[in-house]
């Protein structure tokens, strides 16, 4: 308990003083927060096209859609705001630079999402948040405290997913030379995931319910709250599937900051 | 000639030496069509033609637009950013080669090489794998014929962006913009046909649809009247054109904020 | 007992021989062929409490690889290794806190951010209390003037001044032992002098342990009194620095560029120089690059005046140089048995 207050008070000492500093970067601010607000919303804005023309995309209406939608923005949110540093993790393994993060009596993973915090995931934050609420009003969803806090936790858990994705492919930097392609893929994996899994079926529900479980990040626990009475029973696993991935993924980070030797000799 | 021609030689074996890029590119390709083959079945559950097109026109368009999004996607608006940032672009303005046309011919020489990494190998799965039709006509022969006017086109689009790293560092948020405005809007994401009727009018006058709209239609519906055809044609030409003398003028002016600072 | 203690200490890597071609990186995914590399092979030596150490070699020589295996980056393949009586690989936490790690160029400080704040965040991360840390940065300012440094954010620094700034932020938390390596690469003269002034004070009110890592002899000569030489993954000397000093401080290289030089040229100025100097002359001849012919001298023996005014008088002489004695130079000079 000690330790994660003790943490938490340094996440906040170095954030406040990061913020800080970047807050005169203003332009910057703003131009990538506009990049990043209709960057984020570009697929809804397709989904609103395609229903133009039909009325229901495999049993789920437009409405459903937003908030499906709307519980990813916000899922994906904490990856792009608290772990962004891993976007950087192949430059600072394969110039060496990586090996400062040894020297101080941190956890490692802790010392090194310190260094960055993603002012304009914040838009995306933001604006996931006002899409749930109007969407949820829209949809006639009764909220109670009990539900509202198993919102919070499906949140939680869906974030985890993601970050356990892309810190898991970022990590491939460790082994491999040039591993933009692996990190890459994932991010345009995760793309799918506010689609409806129920439109796949086979191989392909295969692969995003179990082997990169990207329908974890949105659509199943979303489930929750749109249809409470026809609740496939992968809704309720997701909080197991969101700390179990993200405790793989800190094993291959583990096992990467393990096997790294760094540059030269 | 030659030396542009030196310049497209180099930047395809750069792009080569990035094979295990290609593999997982090819990958992601596959899950992408996959997926939009996933969607559009369901969009096209209940019936058999929507907004004019059948679903496998539609699917094609879909499928053929993320092959050609891949060929286009050079990020030469991220490195000539780069360059101007940290100052690189000195040592090529001092080379006896126009700026605009070197840095053309570099990103023609990644697009041969998407072309036959990543392309290519998309295009044999759509066949093989999805087991699409494929409808020739006219508009088949003049369909790579359009395809280079998209990559012109493209190619201005990019280098708009990154000159404008001459006026600010923000470069992440302008290179994200442009790309989700060219996604959305261009029909590489969804067909045009698709767009409210309003929005369709204004989105045929912007330059965005003749990166993927017109190619795709071209290949999709080859068989349309040779006036439809050239018209199509011409207004693409008219657009390369255009969008090159424009980021022609725009370099002159970007490079004076050099000149005055120093970079 | 002493602070560091490193017996019979071995790292191997296996490396990788590659296959060519797709077919080639495609099998090398699944089995490969090897060769292993014995970048630290058999490294004993006991550093105590307080001492300053020059530990050089050649790049590839394994100094990395043994600060690394120091430092807990590394784990050894055999031999045991201890800091402050701990392995550094079995707690790394533990062990940072009691060490401090200056890396070169690249600095640990908060690129974005004032100096000053990165000090406070560090004094929180090392739990440095507020006294200790006045005192700290008070000494700081008076060794090196540090106080006008504070406002500016770390990336406008010059080389010169972000080193400073990380050496002040590598002894904050009064660390029993201090890895510098190569901190005074890039450095003009008088930034390097205050460098050394500043760590040499240090080591001394401090008792401060200091390992030093570098290229430059001129730093372990100012700084040192032991030093440790490795090449190829073995130690080849580990002792006074003066013994070092005697030898090396007297050498100088004489590069000669001569006319029309040929394999016959070589030959007539080595064997004239044994006619002129007598057998015993502390000179070495070897072409080391095209044209360039190095002649190392033993200015204990010869004068270096009298081989130049020699070599002038005696050949085509089409420019020279006089270079110091470089790190290679000084491992061969100990593989020939210069300091047995």
């Amino acid at each position: 308990m000690h330790r994660i207050t003790r943490y938490l008070r340094l996440y906040f000492l170095i954030e406040a003083q990061y913020i800080k500093a970047r807050m005169q970067y203003r332009a910057d601010f703003i131009i990538s927060s506009i990049g990043m607000f209709f960057s984020s919303l570009a697929t809804l804005g397709i989904f609103w096209i395609l229903f133009g023309s039909i009325t229901e995309l495999a049993g789920w209406n437009f409405m459903e859609m937003v908030f499906i939608y709307a519980f990813y923005m916000i899922a994906i949110s904490p990856m792009q705001i608290i772990f962004d540093h891993f976007w950087q993790l192949r430059y600072h393994v394969t110039e060496g630079t990586f090996l400062k993060y040894y020297f101080r009596p941190l956890n490692m993973m802790f010392y090194y999402i310190s260094e960055m915090f993603d002012l304009k995931g914040l838009t995306q934050l933001a604006a996931g948040i006002v899409l749930l609420v109007y969407a949820s009003i829209q949809l006639n969803i009764q909220w109670t405290i009990a539900r509202v806090m198993l919102l919070l936790a499906s949140l939680f858990s869906a974030s985890l997913v993601q970050i356990a994705v892309v810190v898991s492919a970022s990590c491939a930097a460790f082994w491999v030379m040039n591993s933009w392609p692996v990190l890459s893929l994932a991010w345009k994996l995760r793309e799918f995931s506010p689609y409806p899994m129920s439109i796949f079926d086979g191989a392909f529900r295969v692969l995003f319910t179990y082997v990169i479980p990207i329908g974890f990040v949105a659509f199943y626990p979303s489930q929750i709250f749109l249809r409470p009475e026809q609740v496939s029973p992968l809704a309720y696993a997701s909080p197991l599937v969101g700390i179990g991935l993200f405790a793989l993924a800190y094993r291959i980070w583990t096992l990467g900051v393990n096997s790294y030797t760094g540059t030269g000799s | 000639m030659k030396k542009y021609f030196a310049i497209i030689r180099g930047a395809f074996m750069v792009g080569m030496v990035y094979r295990l890029g290609f593999i997982f590119t090819i990958l992601g390709n596959l899950v992408y069509l996959g997926v939009a083959y996933y969607l559009w079945t369901s969009i096209y559950e209940t019936t058999n033609v929507m907004r004019g097109l059948t679903f496998n026109e539609a699917f094609l368009y879909i499928a053929l637009g993320s092959a050609v999004f891949i060929l286009l996607k050079t990020y030469s608006d991220w490195w000539i950013s780069r360059e101007i940032i940290d100052g690189n672009i000195i040592i090529d303005l001092i080379k006896p080669i126009d700026y605009q046309l070197m840095t053309l011919f570099t990103n023609l020489g990644f697009v041969l090489t998407n072309l036959i990494a990543i392309t290519i190998p998309t295009a044999l799965m759509l066949v093989l794998v999805f087991n699409v039709t494929i409808p020739y006509g006219a508009g088949t022969l003049l369909f790579p014929f359009s395809l280079i006017m998209a990559f012109v086109i493209s190619y201005c689009f990019d280098y708009f962006t990154g000159l404008l790293a001459f006026y600010t560092e923000s470069t992440w948020g302008l290179s994200i913009t442009k790309d989700t405005i060219i996604l959305v809007f261009s029909g590489a994401l969804v067909p045009l046909q698709f767009f409210p009727e309003g929005m369709q009018k204004v989105l045929m006058v912007l330059p965005f649809q003749t990166m993927y709209h017109t190619p795709l239609m071209l290949f999709t519906r080859p068989d349309q009247p040779w006036e439809a055809l050239a018209g199509m044609l011409l207004v693409q030409c008219g657009w390369a054109l255009g969008l090159i003398l424009l980021t022609r003028l725009f370099y002159l002016q970007a490079i004076k904020v050099l000149r005055i600072s120093g970079g | 007992m002493s602070l560091i203690q490193i017996k019979d200490l071995n790292k191997h890597f296996n490396v990788l021989n590659r296959r060519e071609g797709l077919g080639g990186a495609f099998l090398d995914l699944f089995s490969g062929d090897y060769n292993i590399v014995r970048a630290v092979d058999g490294v004993s030596f006991d550093i105590e409490a307080g001492e300053m150490i020059g530990y050089i070699g050649p790049n590839g020589a394994g100094k990395s690889t043994t600060i690394k295996m120091m430092t807990g980056i590394l784990k050894p393949s055999s031999g045991a290794i201890l800091v402050n009586g701990f392995p550094p690989h079995a707690n790394r936490i533990r062990q940072a806190q009691i060490m401090g790690v200056v890396f070169g160029q690249r600095t640990q400080l908060w690129w974005d951010l004032p100096v000053i704040e990165s000090f406070k965040i560090l004094k929180d991360i090392y739990r440095v209390d507020q006294k200790t840390f006045d005192d700290h940065m008070g000494l700081f300012n008076e060794l090196v003037g540090l106080k006008q440094l504070y406002k500016q954010q770390v990336r406008t620094l010059s080389l010169g001044q972000r080193m400073l700034c990380d050496i002040t932020a590598s002894f904050l938390h009064n660390p029993q032992v201090v890895f510098l390596d190569e901190p005074t690469i890039g450095l003009d003269i008088s930034v390097k002098a205050k460098m050394r002034t500043v760590i040499k004070e240090l080591n001394q009110t401090r008792n401060t342990t200091i390992i030093l890592t570098t290229h430059d002899l001129g730093d372990v000569e100012a700084l040192c009194r032991r030093i440790i030489i490795i090449d190829k993954g073995k130690v080849l000397f580990d002792g006074d620095v003066k013994k070092v000093n005697a030898l090396f401080g007297a050498y100088r290289t004489l590069k000669v560029q001569v006319n029309d030089f040929d394999e016959s040229t070589l030959k007539a100025l080595a064997g004239q120089m044994i006619q002129h100097f007598g057998t015993n002359n502390g000179i070495s001849i070897s072409e080391v690059e095209k044209h360039w012919t190095d002649i190392t001298i033993d200015q204990a023996r010869t004068p270096l005046a009298d081989v130049l005014s020699f070599v002038m008088t005696n050949f085509p002489v089409h420019d020279v140089r006089i270079v110091e004695i470089s790190m290679e130079n000084v491992v061969q000079k100990v593989y020939d048995g210069a300091l047995s």
